[in-house]
């Protein structure tokens, strides 16, 4: 019974997510309370988890198990090694603050809070199950539970228009990486014979090169679906229009850092011999491209939680990259000092957006150093970690990926120490806008600080962004078996990190100055509407693919599902079963007399039936 | 002779929960004649507490049986929706607001339990015989106990003249069984002594004798060529009476079918030909059950034909099971499907009871907008008719499914069944069609004016949602409710 207990990390949240909906509808404040003590709890036992608690290998559970030959049974069961457990302290970590800090955030929402915290339990469910997830099949439905969750939370104020498109383009986009993913699912039952993780150790080197590169790279799809990489990454910054706790939990911390999750496991467990030279390129390639273009696109942003949207696109990339570069020490690592990091931004410009009155444009902040002393401190820490000054979490983190990305391929280091400058001219352009000169509208000038249910998150975050990264906490935290902070070196990567630091903090102050401008000064031209613009990437989507592309190709389904499933298939079939029933009925029409002979007619005929069939032997 | 060897098979503890049963309908009559100062209305909570004890005795060593435990635990449910209905029975039987002659219902219910009791421990062709007339001179009465509804009585009058005919045929059956073996007794031995006789006039007169008892099986169980009655008789009956008949005696009827088809099970290596072409002829039945029962239901309106029909679809899919004669687990996979049957169709009867009481309608577009005035009944609802149409993650489906996979075994040794297999697949899909007939009124349709939201009852909120929770909970469980 009790090797069953970490079970509980499932159905804790499921079970409340199940009351909260069923049962609490109307009462937010028992809704809120049972999912706060759900992430609690389930926190509370990650960390004895950690702390070397044991209960025994928990039972594995098949529904419908299929025994006949060869055979192929699903199953549901927990892998809990150091990779996933260290996973579920950040999971249930953030998801924690973050269930404090909505209190906050929501309160006097006039949207339907039961709803909101059924949302962030069956998130946390969905979230968990991917974690937790012993073999690919879970996997994936833990990654459509996520989808689900993540389109209901997006879409939690859904009588606004944009906010429901994005819900719709979140899942949908998605659901293009799935297809892939799934594909992936199956190539992998193909050639490993298994879909559990344990099981699969080994085999690869079995395997021809050009399948396994095609297994890899279609399971890569549903990361590029789900972390957003492009050219799947649209939906990320859409996404921005769901609750900004939603934002920091899903599209910042957890639910997008799924795919590097799913990648590093695989790379795990399928040994790194899986990983052909092929796939790992691609992946690399995509991840450094997405480094680089989300990059380029915060430059010009001026909603806030867009900035922090396509901040996070470009550290996915780096995460991707580094999978892709097979250093997928790196990855959790950054993964891990990103989690906390960005979360604490985003919950920092939560706390920021309600309180200029649910304002998200920088140009119209300013001077809010003053005015909520607190909440920026916190947020100028996690922008610290975020453009790795060195002592700062993320600087650990990022100079580990770009020492692999040197070792392995120097094009790729470049690219890296380039995002670099980028991100921290973005990050500045941002802070020194918003939080120095004078307020630009009104909102900033109104703004005081954030509440306590707020400033506690932040507080406790900012620590975690400030000390994560050094080996004394990282050794023990970051989600990788056997997992040493390296020692820091001063060499090449050192000197070049630091000079894109210095590159992108001189161009921010010298273009930016203290906060005292109006408007952007590099607005206005081409080039800078183009990345405001997104490079255009949406409006080609939008008009080629979706309009062109994919509108001849529904038009044609279209015909041939009204024409021929709906018409002669279903109609048809549906009317030929119809007026047969009708017939049968017929006899049925209440006269006794008819239906004693009915059954009298019918029973000779069994009764024949029998008899005769006692001639013949 | 004959009463020495009843009396030498059969001890008088067997049947220590119908003596029960019958012993507590006979104090309900009696406390109904001389304390006329308890309400009628408690009488259904007694004799369901009643039922339930018996049901607990069920699950003993002594008397194990599962389909006993199902008709008793059915009974049980049948007599709170009685209790729920009360207020209609009253209107029915003496006119509005009088509530003379409504506690005979309990006691005949009582009876009629009593009846599969006793009809489960029998092994012999009389003890069949009389425990089932039990339950049907029973039924004969509540079908047409609304005498104040034409429907009702006309039901209980049809539900006699072709129960009769049945039970005539029964009891030739019975004659030509004694006939051509010498004894009433339904062991293998006696099957394989006959079968290893040379005469073949015996051979045929047995199987005309095994025939005409099936038949008896059939009218209860509700199987082709005798489901002829259900429709009538469920939509006319009082709906306590229809979900009594449905469940309880349905349950009955297969226990009477396994207790004539199991003494041939064991048959099937030394006999394979004889027992194949029993299972031939069950096999047209349960095609023609499957058809007339699904494709049957398509076009009703009536929430109670509905369920009249379904349950034919429904005893088809049971049927199938008997194809697979020589599984060990047959018997527990019949049990675990008319378990899945019995939550769901308890379920929808309650709340065609419900909706008959506050919108006066049994038709199924009496459930409109149900989704929006009442929308967590409307989900409990949703979860019963979801599990009797199969949607996974429901016990029915778990049900149907072992349907088909005992089937797929079955046409291992005989594979010359095949052609059943498009039945079942038909009648699977129609079901997903007319089950939700009543989910689109509840979700699609909207409230008409003037339609308040429902009150539901206490007891009904209570049977419902047990009904769904046992629903989900068996239907996600592993499989170790029911044994493939």
């Amino acid at each position: 019974m009790i090797q069953n207990l970490p079970w509980l990390f499932l159905l804790l949240p499921l079970v409340v997510a199940a009351i909260n909906w069923l049962c609490f509808s109307k009462c937010s404040r028992a809704a809120a309370t049972f999912s706060i003590l759900s992430a609690l709890v389930t926190f509370g036992m990650c960390v004895a988890y950690l702390r070397g608690w044991e209960t025994g290998t928990p039972d594995t559970y098949t529904w419908m198990p299929i025994e006949s030959e060869g055979a192929i049974s699903l199953s549901l069961g927990l892998m809990m090694d150091a990779l996933a457990m260290r996973m579920m302290l950040v999971v249930t970590g953030i998801g924690l603050l973050v269930h404090i800090f909505s209190l906050g955030y929501m309160k006097g929402d006039p949207s339907n809070l039961s709803r909101y915290f059924a949302g962030l339990s069956i998130f946390m469910f969905s979230m968990t199950m991917i974690v937790l997830a012993d073999n690919l099949a879970m996997t994936f439905i833990g990654w459509e539970m996520v989808g689900f969750s993540s389109y209901l939370l997006i879409g939690h104020w859904f009588n606004k228009e944009s906010a429901a498109d994005a819900a719709k383009k979140a899942f949908i986009t998605n659901r293009v990486g799935d297809f892939g993913f799934l594909i992936g699912i199956l190539l992998t039952l193909a050639v490993f014979g298994t879909l559990s993780f344990t099981e699969m150790a080994g085999k690869a080197d079995a395997i021809a090169p050009a399948v396994l590169t095609a297994t890899i790279i279609c399971l890569f799809c549903g990361a590029v679906g789900k972390s957003a990489q492009f050219p799947l990454h649209v939906w990320l910054p859409d996404a921005m229009e769901g609750p900004t706790p939603v934002s920091a939990l899903i599209h910042a911390a957890t639910m997008v850092a799924a795919g590097v999750y799913m990648m590093v496991r695989l790379q795990v467990n399928m040994g790194e011999a899986a990983f052909t030279d092929c796939a790992c390129t691609v992946i690399a390639t995509v991840g450094a491209i997405t480094a680089v273009l989300a990059a380029l696109m915060a430059l010009q942003q001026d909603d806030i939680k867009r900035v922090l949207a396509y901040s996070t696109l470009s550290q996915l990339g780096y995460m991707v990259m580094a999978v892709g570069l097979l250093a997928g020490e790196a990855a959790m690592y950054h993964l891990y000092t990103h989690a906390w990091f960005k979360a604490l931004l985003f919950l920092g410009a939560g706390a920021i957006i309600v309180r200029c009155h649910h304002e998200q444009d920088i140009w119209k902040m300013g001077g809010l150093r003053k005015r909520m002393p607190l909440t920026v401190l916190s947020f100028l820490a996690g922008t610290c970690a975020l453009i790795a000054i060195p002592g700062f979490s993320g600087f650990f983190s990022k100079e580990a990926i770009l020492d692999a990305a040197l070792a392995k391929n120097p094009v790729f280091f470049w690219v890296g120490a380039a995002v670099a400058a980028l991100t921290t001219f973005y990050m500045a352009r941002l802070c020194l806008v918003a939080f120095w000169g004078e307020a630009r509208a009104h909102g900033a000038a109104e703004a005081k600080e954030a509440g306590p249910t707020m400033l506690l998150p932040l507080l406790a975050l900012s620590v975690m962004a400030i000390i994560s990264g050094y080996g004394f906490v990282a050794d023990d935290l970051v989600p990788f078996e056997g997992f040493h902070a390296h020692d820091f070196t001063l060499g090449l990567p050192f000197y070049v990190s630091m000079a894109s630091l210095i590159l992108g903090l001189v161009l921010a102050f010298a273009i930016y100055g203290l906060g005292k401008r109006k408007q952007d000064p590099l607005a206005g031209n081409p080039l800078s509407t183009a990345l405001r613009k997104r490079l255009y990437i949406d409006e080609l989507y939008d008009k080629g693919l979706i309009g062109f592309v994919q509108g001849s190709l529904a038009r044609a389904i279209d015909l041939t599902d009204n024409a021929g499933v709906r018409g002669i298939g279903t109609l048809g079939t549906g009317w030929i079963i119809g007026k047969l029933g009708k017939l049968l009925t017929w006899f049925q029409g209440g006269v006794l007399r008819r239906y004693a002979i009915l059954a009298a007619l019918g029973m000779l005929v069994f009764l024949f039936l029998l008899a005769s069939s006692s001639f013949s032997h | 002779m004959i009463i020495e060897t009843i009396s030498a098979i059969y001890s008088w503890g067997q049947f220590a929960p119908a003596f029960g049963l019958v012993t507590l309908a006979v104090i309900i009559l009696m406390a109904d004649c001389f304390i006329p100062q308890i309400p009628k209305r408690a009488y259904s909570i007694i004799a369901a507490v009643g039922a339930v004890i018996a049901a607990v005795f069920m699950t003993t060593d002594e008397f194990h049986n599962s389909f006993g435990l199902i008709a008793c635990l059915s009974t049980a449910l049948v007599l709170l929706l009685a209790f729920d209905y009360h207020k209609v029975t009253c209107a029915s039987v003496g006119g509005p607001d009088v509530e003379d002659g409504t506690s005979e219902l309990p006691a005949l219910l009582l009876i009629a339990c009593a009846g599969v009791c006793s009809l489960v421990q029998a092994h012999d062709i009389i003890m069949l015989f009389v425990s089932l007339e039990v339950i049907t001179l029973s039924s004969y009465v509540m079908a047409g106990y609304f005498r104040r509804n034409q429907g009702s009585v006309e039901a209980g009058v049809k539900y006699l003249v072709l129960g009769a005919l049945s039970t005539g045929l029964l009891v030739f059956g019975a004659a030509w069984y004694y006939g051509t073996t010498g004894s009433f007794l339904l062991s293998t031995e006696l099957v394989y002594n006959l079968f290893s006789n040379i005469n073949p006039a015996l051979h045929t007169g047995f199987y005309l004798a095994i025939g005409m008892l099936l038949i008896g099986a059939f009218f209860k169980a509700g199987a082709a060529p005798m489901q002829i009655w259900i429709p009538d008789v469920y939509q006319g009956s009082p709906t306590p009476v229809s979900a009594f008949l449905a469940v309880a005696s349905k349950a009955a009827g297969f226990a009477v079918l396994t207790a004539i088809l199991l003494p041939f099970a064991p048959l099937m290596q030394v006999y394979p030909d004889k027992v194949s072409s029993i299972i031939s002829a069950i096999a047209v039945v349960a095609g023609a059950t499957l058809l007339v029962g699904n494709l049957g239901a398509i076009c009703q309106n009536n929430a109670k034909r509905l369920l009249g029909y379904s349950s034919i679809g429904q005893a088809g899919f049971i049927i199938v099971f008997y194809t697979n004669l020589s599984s060990p687990v047959l018997t527990a996979n019949v049990a675990g499907y008319l378990v899945a049957y019995m939550l769901a169709t308890v379920a929808a009867f309650f709340a065609i009871a419900m909706v008959r009481t506050q919108r006066g309608s049994e038709e199924i577009s009496a459930f409109r907008g149900l989704g929006k005035t009442n929308p967590r009944t409307a989900f409990l609802i949703t979860v019963a008719f979801a599990s009797l149409a199969g949607v996974p993650l429901t016990y029915g489906f778990l049900a149907k499914f072992n349907s088909f996979a005992f089937f797929v075994d079955a046409m291992q040794t005989q594979s010359g069944l095949i052609w059943l297999l498009p039945f079942m697949i038909v009648g699977a899909a129609a079901g997903f069609y007319y089950y939700f007939k009543v989910l689109r009124e509840m979700y699609w349709e909207k409230p008409q004016e003037g339609d308040v939201p429902l009150q539901v009852p206490v007891v009904t909120v209570a049977v419902l949602t047990g009904c769904a929770i046992a629903l989900i909970w068996l239907g996600t469980a592993p499989l170790i409710f029911i044994p493939l």
